[in-house]
């Protein structure tokens, strides 16, 4: 099976969102005040973009009328499907099957950290990790973070009150919960940085996670650029699952699962919005260059969805649909 | 290690938990119930070999053991554990525990705390039809070996099981026990303004005492109140036969000596009889018959009990119809009908001497499987998710196979960050086991329904159908290591 | 194999010497024994006067004695040898289970009394009220002028205890036509063997029936309208008869002992022939005394 579709085909399906060009450097949109037909995109190996990178990193966060990277419209969705998130045989029930997973890929990306910044953070700290959570919803790996032996602590936030409400209700179900889990309705650019001279760890987190999140973001480049800026200096992940933008997870995600079978709600899913593994890479490749500090090699391990067993790990199979993504910030 | 463990937060965490209750404590006034639930990750009713292996499988397993479990028994669990017999005696309830049970109660730690010389295994087995005489001997090829050696399985008392479990258990520690308790009802938790536990079970003791369960785990045999109280149906039938069990002495240790064991099983038309070999001279007797029968059988002086099991492996089924209307005499009857009845002493076990005083009981038989295992924070393990024909001894197999799985998921979805309560955590258990279970049912059904039928075409058929497996060495080993539960999982 | 055939058919060939070529044959069997191991080899006898056969032997034994039987019903030795060839691979089993089924059955089969002219006192029996079980056999007996002690022993049946079966039924046999009053001649006999047929299920029984084609036209009308009816009735409904454990009913009233059994008389067959020998008689009377008369108005 070929992993890539053509870029013919890809301009038919969505002819007014052409995002790669034959022979253009993977890119990710950035900045809202670009408009979409006419983006800049950011090539992160080029010279001539890391100044401009620098300048963007620099700049205020965005204000006024579209101040956040989630737009209402995705919000308004979620909120209205906040009554059955945790309904088992509900529309969440994919999500829920691929939690573990979740769980499997991170431990993964922990145990291949490097030598020397896991014995750096031996010495330093105590094991527990501390998460961040961006895009929570409804807390599905919020809830089961906070639960691991080895979490000290789960900031878990997402830009919907109304989905919040669903998670700090659910939450209370389960003494063990209680102290080691926090909601925070806020979208992730109004969350303070961390800062330096802040005792508690200076506000770092050993895990951010962004579950199912980048999907649905309007402006990629600039959300991680700022998720980015959370992940522990000195060792800590970024952790990410989203769906390759391909003729087949169109097909999957959109036609099949929301069309046809309706097993996902119908507008869950904007494939324009996708977001290719090897984009990713090249984003944290040109990293440093945009002062967003040192990252190692990415790791990517492709899933599978199998209607009644639930997900698989398919390798390769980033390249064509849904697959997790992580990169360990190394200074 | 020790501190390592220590250092791990339990799952609801003792400090968390007595957090609660100082805090419930606080709202005593204005809560309606009258004592404060103690929470538990696991409430387990039922102290069984089920039960206790679950218990035991999540206490030894550094992923599982930070859980806080509670074990509900009706029973005194120190006389369980104290459990002690003199050497020449046996209890008159026993399991045949395959290899693949055996070396998961060893992996949990359980196998060296049972006492091993009253453990028996047995290499071989004779099954045979009573009406035509058509059998099947699962013995070894020479040179042949299956995985786990030539062992069948292993004849072992109910009771050395649990109290061996039970030491295995208190050695590990860590279980909130509550025996001699009964379980008056189950409802569900209250909702507080920290805590939301109207999802919770809610096990009321006598005594007062309140268990909130996380997971709520129904080992609690056939009659299940948890069951009960998850609102599943088990469905099923009576097969209108009663087992009867008993300990019999025999002549010797057995035509194969001491080293190569053989259980014997006959299909009678009123229903299988089984004679499963004990350390020694000793044997157990499983006996499916008709429950007049029993009642009858109960009934007898020793003699004539001893001459009825002769009889069951040896006369005609006319005869044993016939000295089953007797009240009495079936010695006598039994020692004129041996000298005109054929067949060949080697292939039937040696003959019963003697029958341990008061080891002759009786129980009904049934089929009866739930609809489901899991509910929304409950599980149900053992006879309370099912009951089996005894004729293929795998009851206790079924359960400690439903142990090892769902003790397999809580460490899956511990290690997952899952609630080990909600159903979908549960799921992988109830996929595993269910189906399994179902073809272990029905197989052993239709096994005894086609062997109550006493004559017709089918008995031909049946008997040619025995005749060809015994032929065919491939099909025969096959079917040994899967009754040793060993070999390629079809079940 | 092919000697084997021979010789068997040879045994049922020589139709006076039966006894006497199976002592050759059992002679030669024994000789062989100590020259050669083949298969021909005869085991030992299960019990006294038993020859063991082949499977092959036996079926020779069948064909042979059932179709010489047929063309000689008299021919008691045939009979006998056929019934015990044809009785083997089932049904002498389910009579003998039959037996170990019934208390009385058990207790016949654990003493195996036989019957004979000294095991039963026969002057004592003749002594009994008209109606008593025993005095009806004797009378039978005097009247048909046959004795306990004309029947066959039996040869052919390997097991010692369906041998004995055999046995017990061949001599209870004058039992039946006591209990059924149903006489020795071919008429009576070919009744009782229906009735046989339908409580024992023994083959044989059911094939002497087939000697109703050798009946007259008339008795034959008489066996198919009024007997065979009554035979199959009687003999389904009844108890097994070979749980009867004579010996012990011989003071019974035998209208007891049918009414116990569920056996109802059939129409006493005597009566009914020597009705129609009168009427036959009358009629052929009233036919001549017509053609006397005519022949004297004619003149």
């Amino acid at each position: 099976m070929r992993a890539t579709p053509s870029r013919h085909a890809t301009a038919l399906l969505r002819p007014g969102r052409l995002y790669a060009r034959r022979g253009a450097a993977p890119q990710l949109p950035l900045h809202p005040s670009q408009p979409t037909q006419t983006r800049h995109y950011l090539s992160a190996t080029s010279s001539t973009t890391a100044s401009s990178s620098a300048s963007a990193s620099h700049a205020p966060p965005p204000s006024s009328s579209s101040p956040y990277s989630v737009n209402a419209t995705e919000i308004s969705h979620f909120s209205a499907l906040a009554s059955s998130w945790w309904d088992p045989h509900g529309p969440s029930r994919p999500l829920h099957l691929m939690n573990p997973l979740r769980h499997d890929f991170i431990r993964a990306c922990l145990s291949s950290s490097s030598s020397t910044h896991q014995q750096q953070r031996q010495q330093q700290t105590p094991t527990k990790l501390r998460y961040l959570d961006v895009g929570c919803g409804g807390g599905i790996f919020a809830e089961s973070a906070a639960r691991l032996a080895n979490t000290a602590h789960v900031r878990a936030v997402d830009p919907s009150e109304a989905v919040l409400s669903v998670a700090r209700a659910h939450a209370r179900r389960d003494p063990a919960l209680r102290g080691k889990l926090e909601y925070l309705c806020t979208p992730i650019e109004a969350l303070p940085l961390p800062d330096d001279n802040n005792n508690n760890n200076g506000g770092y987190y050993d895990v951010v996670s962004l579950f199912e999140v980048l999907e649905h973001v309007d402006y990629p480049a600039e959300f991680l650029s700022r998720v980015a800026r959370f992940v522990r200096p000195d060792g800590g992940w970024l952790v990410m699952s989203t769906i390759a933008r391909t003729w087949t997870s169109w097909v999957v995600t959109n036609l099949v699962a929301e069309d046809l079978l309706r097993v996902v709600p119908r507008g869950t899913h904007d494939w324009a919005k996708y977001v290719n593994a090897h984009e990713l890479e090249a984003f944290f490749a040109g990293a440093e260059g945009k002062g967003l500090g040192r990252w190692g090699t990415p790791r990517v391990m492709g899933v599978v969805y199998v209607p009644g067993f639930g997900w698989r790990e398919v390798r390769g199979s980033e390249k064509v649909g849904n697959y997790f993504f992580g990169v360990q910030r190394l200074g | 290690m020790g501190t390592l463990v220590a250092a791990r937060a339990a799952y609801v965490c003792r400090t968390c938990a007595q957090h609660f209750h100082k805090q419930l404590g606080l709202r005593r006034g204005y809560s309606s119930s009258a004592a404060q639930p103690d929470i538990y990750d696991v409430v387990c009713v039922g102290g069984g070999p089920a039960g206790l292996s679950l218990l035991t499988a999540l206490r030894s397993n550094p992923i599982t053991s930070h859980l806080r479990i509670a074990l509900v028994e009706a029973q005194d669990l120190a006389k369980m554990k104290s459990w002690k017999l003199p050497r020449d005696s046996f209890s008159n309830r026993c399991s045949s525990l395959t290899p693949s049970s055996a070396m998961f109660l060893d992996r949990i730690g359980a196998w060296k705390h049972m006492e091993r010389d009253r453990v028996q295994e047995y290499q071989e087995m004779q099954v045979w039809d009573g009406v035509t005489g058509a059998r099947i001997e699962f013995d070894w090829a020479p040179g042949s070996t299956s995985p786990a050696g030539t062992t069948i399985a292993y004849m072992i008392e109910n009771l050395n099981l649990t109290s061996g479990l039970l030491r295995r258990l208190e050695e590990l520690g860590g279980v909130s026990t509550f025996d001699n308790a009964r379980v008056e009802k189950i409802s569900y938790g209250e909702e507080t303004e920290e805590l939301d536990l109207r999802e919770w079970p809610l096990v009321h003791l006598s005594g007062g005492k309140q268990l909130a369960a996380r997971l709520l785990v129904g080992a609690d045999g056939a009659n299940s109140p948890v069951r009960t109280f998850a609102g599943i149906p088990a469905r099923g039938w009576d097969y209108g036969r009663h087992g009867v069990v008993a300990t019999l002495e025999l002549e010797g240790e057995g035509w194969g000596g001491a080293n190569t064991k053989i259980a014997y099983q006959r299909f009678l038309p009123t229903g299988p009889v089984a004679l499963l070999p004990l350390p020694g001279n000793h044997s157990t007797l499983v006996w499916s018959t008709t429950p007049s029968n029993a009642s009858l059988l109960k009934s007898l002086s020793a003699e004539d009990f001893v001459a009825m099991v002769n009889a069951a492996f040896r006369l005609t089924p006319t005869d044993l119809e016939y000295m089953h209307t007797q009240g009495s005499g079936q010695a006598d009857e039994y020692s004129w009908r041996l000298q005109h009845t054929k067949f060949d002493t080697w292939a039937v076990p040696q003959a019963v001497t003697g029958v341990q005083e008061g080891s002759i009981a009786s129980f009904p038989l049934k089929l009866r499987h739930a609809d489901t295992y899991i509910g929304e924070r409950v599980a149900l393990v053992g006879d309370a998710a099912h009951t089996i024909h005894p004729l293929a001894g795998q009851g206790l197999n079924q359960g400690q196979g439903d142990v090892q799985s769902l003790a397999n998921t809580i460490e899956y979805a511990v290690s997952h960050g899952w609630d080990i309560g909600v159903a979908m955590s549960l799921e992988p258990y109830l996929s595993e086991r269910y189906a399994a279970n179902h073809v272990l049912l029905g197989v052993c059904d239709k096994l005894h329904k086609l062997y109550s039928v006493g004559s017709g075409p089918l008995v031909h058929l049946r008997s040619a159908g025995l005749s060809a497996v015994n032929a065919l060495t491939p099909l025969k080993a096959f079917l040994m290591r899967q009754a040793a539960g060993n070999g390629i999982k079809v079940f | 194999m092919e000697v084997t055939f021979r010789r068997s058919a040879a045994l049922v060939a020589q139709t006076g010497g039966l006894r006497r070529s199976i002592a050759v044959s059992a002679a030669a069997a024994v000789n062989r024994r100590h020259f050669s191991l083949s298969s021909l080899t005869r085991p030992p006898p299960n019990y006294p006067g038993h020859v063991p056969l082949t499977t092959l032997e036996k079926a020779a034994l069948a064909i042979g004695s059932g179709l010489m039987s047929l063309r000689d019903p008299r021919r008691g030795d045939l009979i006998a040898a056929f019934a015990e060839a044809t009785a083997t691979p089932y049904f002498i089993y389910r009579l003998r289970d039959a037996m170990l089924a019934h208390p009385t059955g058990r207790r016949i089969l654990r003493d195996r009394p036989r019957i004979t002219s000294t095991s039963l006192n026969l002057p004592y029996l003749r002594s009994l009220p008209a109606n008593a079980v025993g005095r009806t056999y004797v009378a039978w007996l005097d009247r048909e002028g046959v004795s306990p002690d004309t029947r066959a022993a039996v040869r052919y049946i390997d097991d010692a205890e369906c041998a004995y079966v055999m046995q017990r039924y061949r001599e209870c046999h004058d039992f039946y036509h006591a209990l059924t009053g149903l006489p020795v001649y071919r008429e009576g006999e070919v009744a009782l063997k229906a009735f046989e047929f339908a409580n024992t299920l023994l083959p044989m029984t059911g094939f002497s029936v087939f000697a109703a084609a050798t009946l007259k036209p008339s008795e034959r009308r008489r066996f198919v309208s009024i007997y065979l009816p009554w035979a199959l009735r009687n003999g389904l409904r009844a108890k097994e008869i070979i749980n009867v454990y004579w010996e012990e009913q011989l003071e019974r009233d035998v209208g007891e002992l049918r009414s116990e059994l569920g056996v109802e008389p059939p129409p006493d067959l005597r009566a009914i022939r020597q009705r129609e020998r009168e009427e036959r008689r009358r009629r052929k009377e009233e036919a001549e005394r017509e053609s006397g008369r005519g022949r004297a108005a004619g003149l």
